[in-house]
């Protein structure tokens, strides 16, 4: 009980609440329009973001939105190009988002390692309040954007041509949902980590779309599988001091393995059972 | 009034011609077939007038408002649906009533009117007993119907349909027909549907457009003949 006492860990909790509510959301967008590595793609990027803030003297959270935004804009702009192998865009945009990040870290004279590995892989000690208040925005805007656009939203990520003839503004709504996403793996980097935030983003949507036959349903289920792994990766995370976005992924895997697993048993005993009716009708 | 006027249309991809001299109408209450060997670019035809595809020279109008001067509504079924193979996480309901936000709902609840227009949709194609089941987990026949409950449910002034009866059942076809002609001839609809049961379809149909190989063209290159009237059996 003592570390709900520790102000960093109040903080951890509240940004982790945040992040559950909306990483399903866009979770199951990502998955759902063969996107899932996108988020990974721009967690690299973002850490050239963070190393420009730290080598120009600039709180990176805001040169990491900025960075961010701009390679989701391209990405979307290479996705289209490269309709049929949409996974050049992010081998593309990965290793370049990687590769400024180490240029403009060698640059710093490695003065930032400290900050960077925080990055890297995540800190619940340096979550400040600031981050706490742009999560809750964010998750404000991200929510009331969902709740107001989910049926085009819906028709989009079910087929984009039929969006289309629909006259939905498929280009703009594409362009601004990958913003969200960079802007939101931006906010969230520093408390998971940049190589694992992905990870964090993808899990519950996909575990949840295993769960529930409808579009609403695995978001719910998503957002409570978050919460989940999230509170229960901090407490790991402050017991025996692993990294949390190891913690929270490790969970979440773990979740993901029992779901496999129950799913199975219930299918075996639902045919048994179905099979056990058939041979008394027969009989 | 004419819902689709292509005039003179060319289409290539990169160097290659495909569409060549393509010019036709599709008004209101017309219900018009597109017949075509494999290959003869009826589904690229189709995307040029939907505009998910830019032509290469010529012009495609699609008119914005339909015959009582509201906001032209447009139904697309095409050949194939990728998200149907993938999981997606929806049942046959959620996805027919999807239909339904094209008609003005795309901020607003599905009232009555809405959810009797769905389950009309879905009787129309035999798929009322399968509404709650997952999307993913039909069969190729069943995907198509429930594409075209979608289609029924959303009421549009004009259809566009890739190849709608793939997989069904000529009673099924036969009944889908009628539908159609029913939808063109009492409420004023236009029909624009790219087919290969052109002997089944020609008694509801009005116009037949064919596409045909240029036999002078290097590459392979479709145009049309002509946009033939058809002429109805005595009733």
């Amino acid at each position: 009980m003592e570390m709900f006492f520790h102000g960093f860990m109040q903080r951890a909790f509240q940004a982790s609440f945040l992040i559950s509510l909306i990483a399903p959301i866009l979770g199951l967008f990502l998955i759902l329009r063969r996107q899932s590595l996108m988020a990974d793609t721009l967690s690299h990027v973002s850490l050239a973001g963070v190393a420009l803030g730290l080598l120009i003297g600039v709180n990176p959270t805001f040169t990491n939105i900025l960075v961010v935004s701009v390679i989701a804009i391209v990405l979307e702009y290479l996705r289209v190009v490269y309709r049929t192998y949409s996974e050049i865009s992010i081998a593309i945009l990965m290793s370049a988002g990687m590769a400024l990040a180490l240029v403009l870290m060698g640059l710093n004279d490695g003065g930032a390692t400290l900050s960077m590995n925080q990055f890297l892989f995540g800190s619940i000690v340096t979550i400040s309040e600031q981050q706490v208040w742009m999560l809750l925005i964010l998750t404000i805007i991200i929510g009331l954007l969902y709740l107001i656009f989910r049926k085009p939203l819906y028709i989009l990520t079910f087929d984009e041509e039929t969006a289309f003839t629909a006259g939905l503004p498929i280009k703009t709504m594409s362009v601004l949902f990958n913003i969200l996403t960079g802007i939101t793996i931006a906010v969230t980097m520093p408390i998971v980590g940049a190589l694992l935030v992905s990870a964090i983003i993808v899990l519950p949507a996909a575990i949840s779309m295993r769960l529930s036959n409808r579009f609403n349903g695995v978001i719910l289920i998503g957002i409570v599988l978050a919460l989940i792994g999230m509170f229960s990766g901090l407490v790991v995370s402050y017991k025996i001091g692993t990294p949390p976005g190891a913690s929270i992924t490790l969970i979440l895997l773990i979740v993901f393995v029992i779901t496999i697993f129950m799913k199975k048993i219930l299918h075996y005993i639902k045919r048994e059972k179905l099979f056990k009716s058939t041979d008394m009708s027969v009989d | 009034m004419h819902y689709i006027e292509v005039k003179n249309l060319a289409f290539q991809y990169e160097e290659e011609r495909i569409l060549e001299n393509i010019s036709f109408e599709v008004g209101a209450s017309d219900f018009v077939m597109l017949t075509g060997e494999n290959g003869a670019a009826k589904t690229t035809l189709l995307r040029n007038i939907l505009g998910l595809l830019k032509p290469t020279k010529g012009s495609v109008q699609l008119s914005p408002i339909n015959r009582l001067g509201e906001r032209l509504v447009i139904g697309y079924v095409s050949q194939q649906v990728a998200s149907f193979n993938a999981g997606f996480p929806s049942t046959v309901l959620e996805l027919v009533q999807s239909g339904r936000y094209q008609r003005g709902k795309w901020f607003k609840k599905l009232d009555k009117d809405d959810r009797e227009h769905v389950r009309r949709s879905l009787e129309s194609v035999g798929m009322w007993e399968m509404r709650h089941k997952k999307i993913g987990e039909l069969s190729g026949g069943q995907k198509q119907r429930i594409s075209l409950a979608r289609v029924f449910a959303t009421d549009p002034d004009l259809f566009v349909l890739d190849e709608p009866t793939t997989g069904m059942d000529t009673n099924s076809r036969e009944e889908f027909y009628k539908l159609l002609k029913h939808n063109s001839s009492e409420h004023g609809k236009g029909i624009l549907m790219v087919t290969h049961d052109h002997e089944e379809i020609r008694h509801y149909a009005d116009k037949h457009i064919e596409l045909v190989r240029k036999e002078d063209s290097p590459w392979r290159c479709f145009s049309m003949d002509s946009c033939k009237e058809l002429s109805k059996p005595l009733s």
